[in-house]
């Protein structure tokens, strides 16, 4: 049911001015996951395996 | 950072509010002088159908942030941008009624209530006052909106048509139906 309110008080311009807050808007927004490009995968890959060779034939 | 909203370019849009929001689509930092702006004019909306002041500060932060979400889609189609955030604005309040958040109110001034009662022709008697008090919860929600805007927050009918997504010769049809739903009520209830 539709509640109706007569010559309501409402907030002065300063006091929803005060409760402005950016930061909280920023925060609430969904987080970004981050995907490495894959020369970064690449990049592990090589070195994992560059690795195997030089541990298992060199050393 | 100090950005005047008011400038136009030659095809009448809004240059320096579009370009603000060019950039806020890569970062939403850029947003901050838009939500500066408007951030009173949404509280306010919010504030006036619900019945809790805290319940509309969470409202006007959920609209800003589904805004932000949704900034990439945003396209100026002649539609100002403050209308696009007053749309989004009415689906988080319809949310919340809905997930029983928040109560549906209408907050009316009683200066505000004379004007209805002058387009009925009614002279301001308590007795009338209070029929009419009665009555206006009985119409549908999406004529009391038109009737809410109209004559409680003075809006134009092309500004509710932006808002409503409506023509403004619709807004303006709708309204008067309204209003004509609304008589019907209340001489029914005045007989009474």
């Amino acid at each position: 049911m539709t509640k109706l309110l007569i010559d309501r008080q409402l907030p002065s311009s300063e006091s929803i001015a005060n409760r402005r807050n950016f930061n909280e808007i920023l925060d609430g927004l969904p987080k970004k996951k981050t995907i490495n490009s894959p020369w970064f995968y690449g990049a592990i890959g090589f070195s994992t395996v560059f690795l195997f060779i030089v541990l298992n034939f060199f050393i | 950072m100090s950005i005047s909203l008011l400038n136009f370019d030659r095809f009448g849009k809004p240059a320096d509010e579009l370009a603000i929001i060019e950039r806020a689509k890569s970062n939403p930092e850029y947003f901050a002088p838009l939500y500066k702006k408007y951030h009173e004019a949404i509280f306010r909306y919010v504030v006036k159908r619900v019945d809790e002041e805290e319940a509309a500060y969470d409202i006007t932060s959920c609209v800003f942030i589904k805004a932000l979400i949704n900034l990439p889609k945003y396209e100026y189609r002649g539609i100002p941008f403050s209308s696009w955030l007053f749309r989004i604005a009415k689906s988080e309040l319809y949310q919340s009624f809905r997930d029983k958040k928040a109560q549906r109110t209408v907050s009316i001034d009683s200066m505000q209530l004379g004007r209805v009662m002058e387009e009925f022709q009614l002279d301001e008697s308590e007795h009338k006052r209070e029929i009419l008090l009665k009555v206006l919860p009985m119409l549908k929600d999406s004529q009391l909106q038109l009737i809410e805007m109209r004559f409680f927050e003075k809006r134009s009918f092309r500004e509710m048509g932006e808002i409503l997504d409506l023509t403004e010769n619709n807004a303006k049809v709708k309204t008067f139906r309204a209003l004509v739903k609304l008589k019907e009520l209340y001489s029914k209830h005045n007989k009474n």
